[in-house]
């Protein structure tokens, strides 16, 4: 069962997308900031990461810049979707920079963020 | 040991058993206060799964009709945060409530944070149904009130709005531009039709203000009236700003010609300024000899913003800030300022920025 890592620092946000992901039957994690979702990713090894940009200690883009760093290839290669307020076009050339896989821009559709994920896993690893 | 009188005894002994009851009291408020956050806050986990479910297609709005008001709090707390159908069922939840009713009700209280209160919630939940009401309080006598109602009707998503929203700019009790502005912003696309309207038509704050959103959603279509205003000498000097503005946000290589003769010849230096800003985000070389005559201004604000302009444009621009930069004269020390900025701007730094 694919795992993906939440990381938001809104309790209801990130609960929300746990529980939608939780019921497409993926296993679930949720961080509360950067640096914990850091801590947490290089720990679970995770299949997928879910980032909020705007977090206390560590932002969305350098968590995902230090998981693209990161000596782990196999972390380092993990799908990472921003979701985030921040998508205007240089927010977006930012993020691609910095490694995001894809970006699911707030206010979001859980409708949106279920395809996405799904896209960002490798095909068939949802179960059905 | 000398014992107090009596009627001294009888007041320290009163005023002690006061503080005592005045501590107690006190420890009681916040005993009670800390109950009641934890009841609520155990009543909010209880029912968010619901929301969820809700969302989820799995309970209906009118199955939670009759929760505890505690569930309005998460339901308001998730509403902004999404779009689309998740937004909708939200919606319907707060109608099913009475929450819209009763913020409805509420836009006529006495107190104003009551009504400013009940306008941020009606705007949050997209009711278009109450646009009137709360185009009224674009001139409530309080001013976070009028905000409130601004904010409100941008969020609301009606754009029938947009010319109340530009009207409270010049009224009696104006709402300050930069409120009108998010909300306007907030309305997206659909406002750019009421937008060119107020360019051709509105006071002269509306069209200020409509040039600068026109040119920060980058509308094409607006390029042809942006110019008109830009290249109106008896046009207020700030709509001709934000005019200028538009243009050079929007990078539109047709007003280049309209761009350069302001920047000569225009008189006021803060409008030749943002004419040399906009010619430089366009970036187009043939307009390279009107921002070196931009040069020659007496106003330093002029030059700089000709020799950033100049910089911006390669290889013309630059070449010819050096052939600037190698005489004497004023224009000199900005074209040499300007190259010695291009030369020493650092890379970018993407994964440290906040």
């Amino acid at each position: 069962m694919p795992h993906v890592l939440v990381v938001d620092d809104d309790p209801v946000i990130a609960d929300l997308v746990a529980f939608r992901l939780g019921r497409l039957g993926l296993e679930v994690s949720v961080e509360a900031d950067g640096e914990a979702g850091l801590a947490a990713a290089r720990a679970l090894h995770p299949d997928l990461v879910v980032l909020d940009w705007m977090m206390p200690r560590m932002n969305g883009l350098e968590v995902c810049a230090a998981l693209r760093a990161d000596a782990d290839a196999g972390l380092a290669r993990t799908p990472v979707l921003l979701l985030t307020a921040k998508a205007q076009e240089p927010d977006l050339e930012r993020g691609f920079a910095a490694g995001a896989t894809d970006f699911v821009a707030k206010p979001f559709s859980t409708r949106e963020l279920i395809s996405r994920v799904t896209a960002a896993l490798p095909p068939g690893s949802i179960p059905a | 040991m000398t014992a107090l009188p009596g009627p001294v005894l009888l007041l320290s002994t009163g005023v002690t058993g006061l503080v005592v009851l005045l501590l107690l009291s006190v420890g009681g408020a916040h005993l009670a206060r800390r109950r009641r956050e934890q009841r609520d806050a155990s009543r909010r986990a209880a029912l968010t799964p619901l929301v969820y479910n809700l969302l989820d297609g799995e309970q209906t709005a009118q199955s939670l009709a009759d929760a505890p008001a505690v569930l309005d709090d998460v339901v308001l707390h998730l509403l902004p945060q999404l779009r689309g159908n998740d937004r909708q069922v939200l919606r319907d939840l707060l109608v099913a409530r009475g929450v819209v009713d009763r913020a409805a009700e509420q836009l006529s209280a006495r107190a104003p944070w009551r009504r400013g209160r009940a306008a941020m919630l009606l705007g949050a939940t997209g009711s278009t149904r109450h646009t009137p009401d709360l185009v009224t309080l674009l001139e409530d006598r309080s001013p976070d009130v009028r905000s409130a109602a601004t904010r409100a009707l941008g969020k609301a998503g009606d754009v029938a709005a947009v010319p109340y929203l530009l009207a409270a700019l010049t009224t009696f009790r104006p709402v300050p531009s930069g409120i009108v502005g998010m909300a306007v912003l907030d309305l997206g696309t659909p406002a750019l039709p009421a937008l060119r309207t107020a360019l051709d038509s509105g006071t002269a704050s509306a069209r200020a203000l409509s040039a600068s959103l026109l040119g920060l959603h980058g509308d094409l279509p607006a390029v042809a009236a942006l110019t008109a205003a830009l290249d109106d000498p008896g046009a207020p000097p700030h709509v001709r700003r934000a005019a200028a503005g538009a243009l050079g946000r929007i990078g539109a290589p047709q007003a280049g010609d309209a761009l350069s003769r302001v920047t000569v010849f225009a008189v006021d230096p803060a409008l030749r300024q943002a004419a040399a800003e906009a010619l430089g985000r366009i970036g187009d070389p043939d307009c390279v000899p009107a921002l070196a005559a931009g040069m020659s201004a007496s106003d330093l604000r002029v030059r700089t913003a000709c020799a950033d302009a100049l910089a911006s444009i390669t290889p013309e621009g630059r070449d010819r800030l050096r052939a600037l930069g190698a005489l004497d004269g004023p224009a000199a020390p900005a074209a040499r300022a300007a190259l010695d900025a291009v030369s020493s701007a650092a890379p970018r730094s993407l994964a440290g920025a906040s």
